[in-house]
């Protein structure tokens, strides 16, 4: 197993599907909604790392989320008393989504319930994201003082300027069902049960695909849409950064665990 | 000239009629220099405010005709060079683009729907990119997608491949119009006289400006570089494997 199989809170699993092969990166820290802390994001990056490279190869990854919701976002309890924190996080959060966004294999997101903040980011490294109706996604962070500018550039990829523009600065929560509407989710199911089964059937069938010609497809809509832009995606990362331990910020967090 | 492309221009309005119907239009070498063709002349004109790209026969367009040239890397890659001049070719024309997509409109006949003006089609339409499930990087026609519905929504419709149908292409805004069957050809006519009246120096300068703002030279490039992938991709022993299985069915 990989080093991250030894680390829990990030699971690596594969199945086996009518001869394709798959590999399933689980957030499982459910108990916590599955908040992100930086490990956790460094092993999803080295998982998605280990899968790239392992034999026989995955031919689809799916991002999945134990408990009740995808991916709540960042666990804001570590910022409380370590100024470098955010900074730690926002880093490797981008990291990670590059890493996911260049598999040479296709990404399918299971975001059933909720995938907030840093969780609704990581969606933007996948290809293909699932929800639920009733699920919550957004970028509520602005009232945390903190920017979501790092998920730009791959955000307004997916869902164009404008949409961009009102997710990124509305803190608003929005619904599976908007999600759909608005290309954030390319399918949204009624049952939140459902998403996990229909990621996986999914990234079946996406498997079951000629292997060169699905990765030269998505390297080239890679090349096409901006995801090997480092220089923008570095500036999108350094715009968060550049408010991370801010007045604004620290204030504002530390009213969270004050209230 | 070759009858596998014709041009009519009656009333200001510029009808390109596929016609390969015994093959669903797909795009033979010899059809995409008959279009390419086409499209010089049209360009001359200066009787025609808007063309309307129809085919003849049961379905707007097949897709790629790569059978008789399978074995021929360079036919291939002379093919998709051809489509890629194609989408440009049109895209550029001074005049508004209509395609009228009756029955299908498949792999390079989903691009040529993709980088015209407006898109009209019916619910029961087949539309799509089936190329990874045959092996082959549908990347010509990838940059026009992306214009048309996002790259977001590209990403899926490419990867996942296979077709969609009529109405879900509309819904996705991979076309721009939906129309019963039956009134297809009524309701582009109706758009084409609208757009004929218009002024042709406002429409002309508008669809030029709307080029410019979507990349112009640097689109050009992508689409062009495209082909250059497409051809690899198809020529690879993975595709060709692909390709021989699907056309001996």
């Amino acid at each position: 197993m990989p080093t991250c199989g030894a680390r829990r809170m990030i699971r690596l699993d594969h199945q086996t599907i009518d001869g394709a092969r798959i590999a399933i990166i689980t957030l499982d820290r459910h108990e916590k909604r599955n908040a992100l802390t930086p490990d956790m994001l460094e092993n999803i990056k080295l998982c998605a790392d280990h899968v790239h490279e392992e034999q026989p190869h995955p031919r689809a990854l799916v991002l999945a989320g134990a408990g009740d919701v995808f991916c709540a976002g960042f666990d804001l309890s570590l910022c409380r008393d370590d100024d470098l924190m955010m900074s730690a996080l926002l880093t490797r959060l981008a990291e990670t989504i590059r890493t996911l966004r260049r598999l040479p294999i296709p990404v399918v997101a299971s975001a059933h319930g909720g995938a907030i903040a840093g969780g609704c980011a990581l969606l933007c490294g996948a290809d293909i994201v699932i929800t639920n109706a009733t699920a919550k996604l957004g970028y509520p962070v602005v009232r945390l003082g903190v920017s979501p500018a790092v998920t730009s550039p791959l955000l307004r990829a997916a869902v164009g300027q404008a949409r961009t523009r009102e997710r990124l600065l509305d803190p608003q929560l929005i619904d599976g069902a908007e999600a759909l509407r608005i290309s954030l989710a390319h399918e949204c199911l009624d049952r939140a049960d459902d998403v996990f089964p229909r990621a996986v059937a999914v990234a079946a069938s996406l498997a079951a695909k000629p292997r060169h010609a699905i990765a030269v497809t998505k390297r080239w809509l890679n090349q096409l849409d901006g995801s090997y832009e480092d220089e923008t995606l570095d500036r999108a990362l350094n715009a968060s950064l550049a408010l991370a331990g801010s007045e604004e910020e620290r204030e504002r967090l530390a009213a969270l665990w004050t209230n | 000239m070759s009858d596998l492309a014709l041009l009519t221009i009656e009333n200001a309005i510029a009808t390109v009629t596929l016609n390969r119907p015994d093959a669903r239009n797909a795009l033979s070498p010899e059809l995409l220099e008959a279009l390419l063709a086409r499209f010089d002349e049209l360009a001359q004109r200066a009787d025609a405010n808007v063309c309307i790209i129809r085919g003849a026969g049961k379905a707007f367009c097949a897709g790629m005709d790569l059978k008789r040239i399978l074995d021929d890397a360079t036919a291939i890659a002379n093919l998709l060079k051809s489509i890629a001049e194609l989408t440009l070719k049109v895209r550029t024309l001074p005049i508004p683009v209509i395609a009228q997509v009756h029955g299908a409109a498949i792999g390079g006949g989903c691009g040529l729907t993709c980088v015209c003006d407006f898109a009209i089609t019916h619910a029961e339409a087949k539309i799509g990119y089936p190329e990874v499930d045959l092996g082959v990087c549908p990347a010509v026609v990838a940059p026009w997608l992306i214009l048309r519905v996002g790259a977001g929504q590209a990403r899926r419709i490419l990867l996942q491949g296979g077709t969609l149908s009529g109405a879900r292409a509309y819904e996705l805004g991979l076309v721009t119009q939906l129309t019963p069957a039956d009134e297809l050809e009524n309701t582009v006519m109706s758009l084409a006289e609208r757009l004929a009246k218009a002024g042709p120096g406002a429409i002309s300068a508008t669809k030029t400006w709307l080029n410019q703002l979507e990349g112009g030279e640097t689109l050009a490039q992508q689409v062009r570089q495209g082909a250059i992938i497409s051809a690899e991709v198809a020529s690879s022993t993975e595709a060709q494997e692909r390709l021989r299985a699907a056309f001996s069915r």
